[in-house]
């Protein structure tokens, strides 16, 4: 994990995590995923999550993104407690702020790369928009290598081409913060390298703080934060840059 | 692309899944259609029933005694006054109240007669009737040969009257002393009227002098028909109203033939909720396990804003649509099935009829099965949480 330490108070407090504790209450006992986790992400970050499997990147990546609510601690984004926020405001909180790239959320085949890309807003109307949405999906498929795919169907798709379109999906919609759960992981080196090399240049440009996890640590150094986590504690906050850009 | 179009373009993805569905519903629509097409069908032809069997109603002279009546039913002594028709008519109409609903009143004069058939003579009940009134009473009457009487001196026989008599087609027969032309030979509809001799009314009213008199006045209603309640209270209301006639209601095949029926009515329509329920179950299955191998796609909608009550619209916009095009496609399915059960094995004849109204109750019962079935899954699955749907993805 190469690269320097970055003096973090330059970025304004975006997000914070205060004391969040997460535990599990299940048939064999209860489980303790997260244990006085505190957390401040700033606008424009690039935070790797890493850690071993069961550590708590995904409980933490659910709590960071509202999906989960923790069972102590405060999460405040931009001022809101969002733990504290009713289920109906979280919707209308999500649709606004974030956007999540899963591992294996295929895109919906019966619409084709276009129409996936613009899912989003099927259920919401974009808000402050000055041109034609749909030539702005065009646009970000394009700035995604995409331009030859618009209208073909995710089963003409290759595994890299479609993590590109969750990923002009989750940009459609502006979001402040992108969260993305091992988007790399069923990825050969090339896609893994433009997907990071992406989310680089998506925060560097466009401010979007993007919190992503990965057991790649070559994928990792590419951020410009790396957190680790073991068993649901917080061991290391480390930030870097100069990172090599492949793309 | 609005969430509708969403809808639609997940039918056809599921094309597989959404057949099995369709022939679930279409099913149990195709049944429903049938047995209401066919109890139709069936009360529509009642009337037809009726005019094989008999009127509705019978109005006839007092005093008819046993002994006054021929071998073959009738009676050939006792007259009513022809003015009375009118205050029958009348009756009925008042009982009824229903200005729709026609009363038919067919006259007959009867009398017994040896007639003489070419050289031989033959013991005779000679009917004189109005053809046209007859015929409009009798839809199904209909001639084995020959044609209907064009003028005065023209009859038509019975078919049995016509086999045992020997009687053919432009045979000549005396007639109260008159002679007429058989010009038809009427089918046999094992009613009385098989061993007749037809003429026209007024003929017969004048060769036996009995102008201004009837022997009978037959009545057909439709409401009498059904309803036995309303039927015996025409009755009684002629009976105490019209001296020196008696009112009787012989044939009540078709009151009979209505109540049975109703009743099978209500044993198939238990068929119908029986194989609705089933079909109800099978959707239902069909639905969960379709629904359950969604889970990961009603995670993605819901990490992209989709909200619950908008899921639950998309969800069951696809299971309305394919429950109208089941009522769609049931109906058409119970008209040619009605059409095969008639053919084939009931043969009422009434033909097939599109019923906008049975059409309206396909769509109803498809939409009913589809939503009713589907429901509890879609509602269940849409609470599904963003986490719960991608946990095996999402555990870390």
């Amino acid at each position: 994990m190469g690269g320097m330490i970055m003096d973090r108070s330059s970025n304004a407090p975006f997000l914070e995590l205060k004391n969040v504790n997460k535990t599990f209450n299940l048939s064999s006992g209860q489980v303790i995923a997260l244990e006085h986790v505190s957390l401040t992400i700033g606008k424009g970050e690039l935070v790797a999550l890493v850690g071993p499997s069961g550590s708590g990147k995904t409980t933490l990546l659910n709590i960071i993104g509202s999906l989960d609510r923790p069972s102590k601690g405060e999460v405040i984004l931009e001022g809101v407690r969002i733990d504290a926020l009713s289920e109906e405001n979280l919707v209308q909180f999500r649709r606004e702020k974030f956007s999540f790239i899963f591992q294996d959320a295929k895109p919906l085949r019966m619409l084709n790369v276009l129409e996936n890309t613009l899912l989003p807003f099927n259920f919401f109307k974009p808000n402050n928009r000055n041109g034609n949405i749909r030539d702005e999906g065009i646009e970000v498929i394009k700035s995604l290598g995409l331009g030859h795919r618009i209208y073909h169907m995710p089963s003409q798709l290759s595994g890299g081409e479609i993590q590109r379109v969750a990923i002009a999906r989750a940009l459609i919609t502006h979001p402040a913060m992108i969260l993305a759960d091992e988007p790399t992981a069923n990825l050969d080196r090339d896609n893994r390298l433009f997907v990071i090399d992406t989310f680089r240049r998506l925060s560097k440009e466009k401010g979007i703080a993007i919190v992503f996890s990965t057991h790649d640590l070559e994928i990792a150094d590419r951020a410009t934060r790396i957190v680790h986590l073991k068993d649901g504690v917080f061991l290391k906050d480390e930030a870097v840059c100069c990172a090599p850009c492949s793309v | 692309m609005t969430l509708i179009v969403l809808s639609i373009k997940d039918i056809f993805r599921r094309r597989g899944k959404s057949l099995y569905l369709l022939i679930a519903i279409v099913i149990p629509v195709a049944i429903l259609s049938t047995i209401l097409l066919t109890f139709d069908n069936a009360d529509s032809s009642l009337s037809t029933l009726a005019s094989k069997f008999g009127f509705t109603l019978i109005v006839q002279p007092k005093n008819v005694h046993a002994d006054k009546i021929t071998h073959i039913g009738v009676n050939t002594e006792e007259y009513i006054p022809e003015g009375v028709v009118e205050d029958v008519k009348k009756i009925l109409q008042d009982t009824i109240r229903n200005p729709k609903d026609k009363v038919i009143t067919v006259v007959r004069l009867y009398e017994e007669e040896e007639v003489l058939i070419g050289r031989a003579k033959a013991g005779s009940v000679v009917a004189g009737i109005d053809f046209k009134t007859e015929l409009e009473a009798k839809p199904s009457w209909r001639l084995t040969s020959g044609r209907w009487p064009q003028s005065n001196r023209e009859a038509v026989v019975g078919g049995t009257y016509a086999s045992s008599r020997k009687v053919s087609l432009n045979d000549a027969l005396t007639i109260g002393g008159s002679e007429f032309r058989a010009v038809g030979i009427l089918q046999n509809y094992n009613s009385s009227d098989d061993y007749m001799v037809f003429a026209p009314f007024t003929e017969v009213q004048q060769l036996y002098n009995k102008a201004g008199l009837v022997s009978v006045i037959n009545i057909q209603n439709v409401s009498l028909d059904k309803d036995r309640g309303l039927l015996q209270t025409a009755v009684n209301n002629i009976n105490k109203n019209i001296p020196n006639i008696m009112a009787l209601s012989p044939q009540q095949f078709s009151t009979m033939k209505y109540t049975l029926l109703k009743k099978s009515l209500k044993f198939l329509m238990a068929i119908v909720v029986a194989t609705i329920v089933v079909s109800i179950f099978s959707i239902f299955n069909i639905v969960t396990s379709v629904l359950y191998s969604r889970v990961k796609e009603i995670g993605l909608l819901k990490s992209v804003g989709a909200s619950r009550s908008q899921l639950l619209t998309i969800f069951l916009f696809e299971y309305l649509l394919i429950g109208l095009l089941g009522g769609l496609i049931g109906y058409p399915l119970g008209l040619i099935m009605t059409y095969l059960l008639d053919s084939f094995l009931l043969k009422l004849g009434a033909g097939i009829h599109v019923n906008i109204l049975y059409v309206l109750v396909a769509l109803l019962v498809g939409v009913f099965c589809s939503l009713i079935a589907s429901f509890y899954p879609t509602h269940r699955l849409s609470k599904i949480t963003i986490t719960e749907s991608f946990r095996t993805q999402w555990e870390g």
